[in-house]
């Protein structure tokens, strides 16, 4: 006999051959964005060169709505299940995620789609031809590439599917979904073709080799708890009676392909160089989007699966929280360019969201999601308006270059202004409620850690409202450089996202408590 | 059926295929650390790859041993030599740290993570004895991964087309440059090109050739001893000749 | 010789007879035949010339896009292995065949699109 041995049919009726049940209505966001996904590479296939950009950037627009309204609906049903067996889990962490994710999705396609800054778009036509060649010359003035429609839509789909995976191996693949369609997007400026594919190279080198981490971790879970469901390693943890060294060892793993994703210290030598070599708008996506994703994942994995070694985890991901925020404040202080600059305060933002999802209360995760969302529409408002500030070059990231750009463009700094307090937490922004909500989170479990880094959290914050008030006051009071560059009108889909941006950030911080009880009332995992 | 090992114990067969492969898996996989040339490492991970499809095969594993030995042995190794063969297989990764004692801080890090991992396995999976094995083979391995994928995780599976194409439609992007229809050209074509007014149809004159430099990026001189951008390619940058280089010399017999 | 194991012995045998056949030949052929190395064998001889620089030369990137499609179809057939073996069993049926359609449907898109970017001419 060998290992091939082919059953007989009365063997295989033993197995269990009944599909799951899926529900439809619940995975219905993901399906759309997958479907359209897949109908924009057939439009990239067949379609006219000149009626592309349209089709494609109509298709994900309507597409993102449609995921949008399926999301509205499941939550008016307010359905709380497990579908396609154990594998997602459709609660209310997961329909709140996937409603700020599709429209932090809507914005960020905004700027995506735009082309009235810069003829042919902010991507590259054609990435395959070598960096100053003759032909790359030549497709200097060409039409971007609008592959990036369909991979926009691959990646949000693989980041709705994250937040809601509720098993390791769903999450993992999830995972890998959205961060390919990234590596690549980073690879397509149009300016400074070199950095940019460096950054992708980096991004992707890194990334999976953190997503090798992640699998290896789940093989050890799987060996202790012989499931990889969420549900099933908790109730494993619950009754273990063997020594949990194969858990503690598995959740070190999983927790390093995760905390790479939201760029906690040591796991975010990428993030400056992805930040400032990708097209600004892949940024804003990426800064937006992926924090989401990656931090809804973050927030189920230690709710859902790890409740239990709750006081084990604490002081290691403490320290891992207090790190992200002092490198990340301090290493801001010394940043000369505006993309590297958002880059360390979105890993001292991470930070602060680990402050919350430490609290390890429904308030921390309300808090957490709350601050998602703020810091999702406050970021992407700011690379848009990095995208406005030009010179022959391209977009002028330099921190010199901005002296003196209040007197030239008095509306444009002011938004950035703006934006810029609201990073430093100056209250009536979202910046402020957000981290109020998430310290108060943490203050509310009174306990040692918690309250160690909310204290950290203060400290740090003020070291990162220097970086931000010196951009303020270079803008206003510096004088301009002698060839200051000029501020480019926007385009109506940047002008909308930088105007959906501001009045978020804004509204969030004036009335807050609409959406602060959304979040409040979805703040429940199921298991 | 005796499709499956008997779920507990390690027979002799195993343990002598464990003994002779494992230290022969772990040579392989420094043999590919170390290696200097990257095509010598590339084959040196083909031998840690069969050696880990045998593995599960040992552990009545079949289907994944062998999806091991065809698909990453068979199809990624070939990418891996093809990529290889376009950036070149040189040895001359730089001696210079970027960071200093970077090598030292990297070999110590990582063996300090493999003792910490290798510590906790050992202690973790001491006392414990396999379960489940009989279990998933028990209607044959390949109907049992049949069975998870198509059923409790169709799911996940359905999505890994997704990765697929996403992966696919991305080489395609990096790797491939598109020919526009208006950028073929018929050979009369050409020809028209060629003895179109204000072109030059003769062949452009070469680079310069001087006693002190020859290269493809000196320019060469005119017959006025001015220097000639027509005679290098626009792509090179251009070598600058120094003023005793450029000005023309005369001969002795003058 | 029996068990999950036996099978495998039997392919194991063949291996180590592979083996053995090819260092006999190679061994009695270095035994029987005359071996007087000098410098001037082992240059590399190339019309008279004395080569320079390495013998590597970049392949096209051509190449390479070909390699990646042949390993995304085969990862594909790692799925349709055990497909192909359950598809007919009673309990699978019609819904297996979806299932695989839908990913076989999914990766089409892949080779469609390459056909359309004119990946797969070569001229």
């Amino acid at each position: 006999m060998n290992g091939f041995t082919i059953a007989t049919p009365a063997q295989v009726l033993a197995i269990d051959v009944r599909l799951p049940d899926l529900d439809y209505a619940a995975m219905a966001p993901m399906l759309v964005l997958f479907g359209a996904a897949c109908l924009g590479v057939l439009v990239d296939a067949f379609a006219p060169r000149q009626s592309r950009h349209t089709i494609q950037f109509a298709l994900s627009f309507i597409a993102l709505t449609v995921a949008l309204l399926a999301v509205i609906r499941e939550a008016r049903v307010g359905s709380r299940e497990l579908t396609a067996d154990v594998a997602l889990a459709i609660d209310g962490p997961t329909l709140f995620l996937q409603g700020t994710l599709a429209v932090l999705g809507i914005v960020a396609l905004l700027l995506v789609g735009e082309r009235a800054l810069e003829k042919g778009g902010p991507f590259v036509s054609q990435a395959a031809i070598p960096v100053g060649s003759e032909a790359d010359r030549r497709q200097a003035r060409e039409e971007g590439a609008t592959e990036v429609f369909p991979l926009t839509l691959f990646a949000l789909s693989g980041m709705m599917l994250f937040v809601a995976a509720n098993d390791l191996l769903t999450m993992f693949v999830a995972l890998e979904v959205f961060s390919l369609p990234l590596y690549l997007l980073c690879a397509l400026a149009r300016r400074r073709r070199l950095v940019s594919q460096e950054a992708a190279l980096k991004y992707f080198l890194l990334g999976a080799f953190a997503s090798a981490f992640f699998i290896f971790g789940m093989a050890l879970l799987y060996g202790f708890a012989g499931t990889v469901s969420f549900g099933g390693i908790h109730d494993a943890a619950l009754l273990a009676t063997t020594s949990p060294l194969l858990l503690f060892t598995g959740l070190a793993m999983v927790a390093v392909g995760l905390l790479f994703k939201i760029a906690a210290v040591p796991f975010h030598v990428w993030t400056p160089d992805v930040y400032q070599g990708a097209p600004t708008s892949v940024t804003a996506f990426m800064a937006a989007c992926t924090k989401v994703a990656a931090f809804g994942g973050l927030l189920r994995v230690l709710y859902v699966a790890f409740d239990r070694a709750r006081w084990d985890i604490e002081p290691v991901i403490g320290t891992i929280a207090i790190l992200t925020m002092l490198v990340g404040a301090i290493l801001a202080v010394t940043q000369t360019d505006i993309k590297r600059l958002l880059a360390y305060s979105s890993i001292a933002n991470a930070g602060y969201l680990l402050v919350g999802a430490l609290a390890f209360s429904k308030e921390g995760l309300s808090s957490a999601m709350f601050y998602l969302a703020a810091y999702g529409f406050t970021v992407i408002a700011a690379f848009a308006v990095i995208t406005l500030v030009r010179d022959d070059d391209g977009e002028a990231t330099h921190l010199s270059r901005w002296a003196g750009l209040g007197r030239e463009a008095p509306l444009v700094a002011g938004v950035f202004t703006f934006l810029m307090l609201a990073f430093a937490g100056i209250p009536l922004t979202s910046g402020f409620t957000s981290k109020f909500a998430v310290f108060g989170a943490a203050l509310g479990v009174g306990e040692a850690w918690p309250v160690a880094l909310v204290i950290v959290g203060v400290v740090t914050s003020m070291i990162l409202a220097f970086p931000y008030l010196r951009v303020v006051v270079m803008m206003w009071l510096s004088e301009p450089a002698e060839q200051s560059p000029t501020v480019a009108i926007p385009g109506a889909f940047t002008s909308a996202a930088l105007m959906v941006g501001v009045l978020a950030t804004l509204l969030l911080g004036v009335f807050p408590s609409p959406v602060l009880d959304l979040a409040d009332r979805a703040a429940e995992f199921i298991r | 059926m005796s499709t499956v090992l008997a779920a507990a114990g390690v027979g002799a067969g195993e343990a002598w295929t464990f003994w002779i492969l494992g230290p022969l898996a772990i040579l392989a996989a420094l043999g590919m650390v170390v290696a200097r040339n990257a095509v010598h490492s590339a084959l040196w991970l083909v031998l840690v790859m069969l050696c880990l499809g045998v593995f599960y095969v040992v552990q009545a594993g079949p289907f994944i041993g062998l999806a091991q030995i065809i698909v990453y042995t068979g199809a990624i190794m070939m990418l891996f030599l093809f990529v290889l063969m376009l950036v070149g297989r040189d040895a001359s990764d730089s001696l210079i740290e970027v960071l200093r004692g970077q090598r030292l801080a990297a070999v110590a890090l990582g063996l300090g993570f493999a003792g910490l991992v290798g510590a906790a396995f050992f202690r973790a999976l001491d006392s414990r004895d396999a379960i489940g094995l009989a279990q998933a083979n028990a209607e044959g391995n390949v109907q049992g991964i049949a069975a998870s994928l198509f059923t409790r995780y169709v799911f996940a599976f359905e999505v890994t087309s997704a990765l697929l194409i996403a992966a696919a439609i991305g080489a395609m992007i990096l790797a491939h440059v598109e020919r526009h229809k208006d950028q073929k050209f018929t050979q009369p074509d050409l020809m028209r090109a060629r003895f179109a007014p204000g072109n030059y149809p003769g062949p452009k004159p070469g680079p310069g050739v001087y006693a002190t430099s020859t290269s493809v990026a000196t320019p060469g001189l005119l017959p006025d001893g001015r220097l000639s951008d027509r005679t290098i390619s626009p792509i090179l940058p251009k070598r600058e000749l120094t003023e005793a280089e450029s000005t023309p010399k005369a001969t002795e017999g003058r | 010789m029996g068990g999950y194991l036996g099978s495998y012995a039997t392919l194991g045998l063949l291996l180590a007879v592979g083996v053995l056949f090819f260092l006999v030949a190679m061994t009695a052929n270095r035994l029987l035949r005359t071996n007087r190395p000098s410098a001037a064998k082992s240059t590399t001889y190339e019309c008279g010339l004395d080569p320079v620089g390495g013998d590597w030369a970049q392949a096209q990137i051509r190449y390479y896009v070909y390699a990646y499609l042949y390993v995304l179809f085969a990862v594909e057939a790692v799925f349709l292995f055990p497909w192909a073996v359950i598809f007919d069993d009673p309990g699978f049926g019609m819904t297996a065949v979806v299932e695989m359609g839908i990913f076989v449907g999914v990766l089409a898109l892949g080779l469609l699109y390459a056909w359309r970017k004119r990946v797969l001419q070569w001229t």
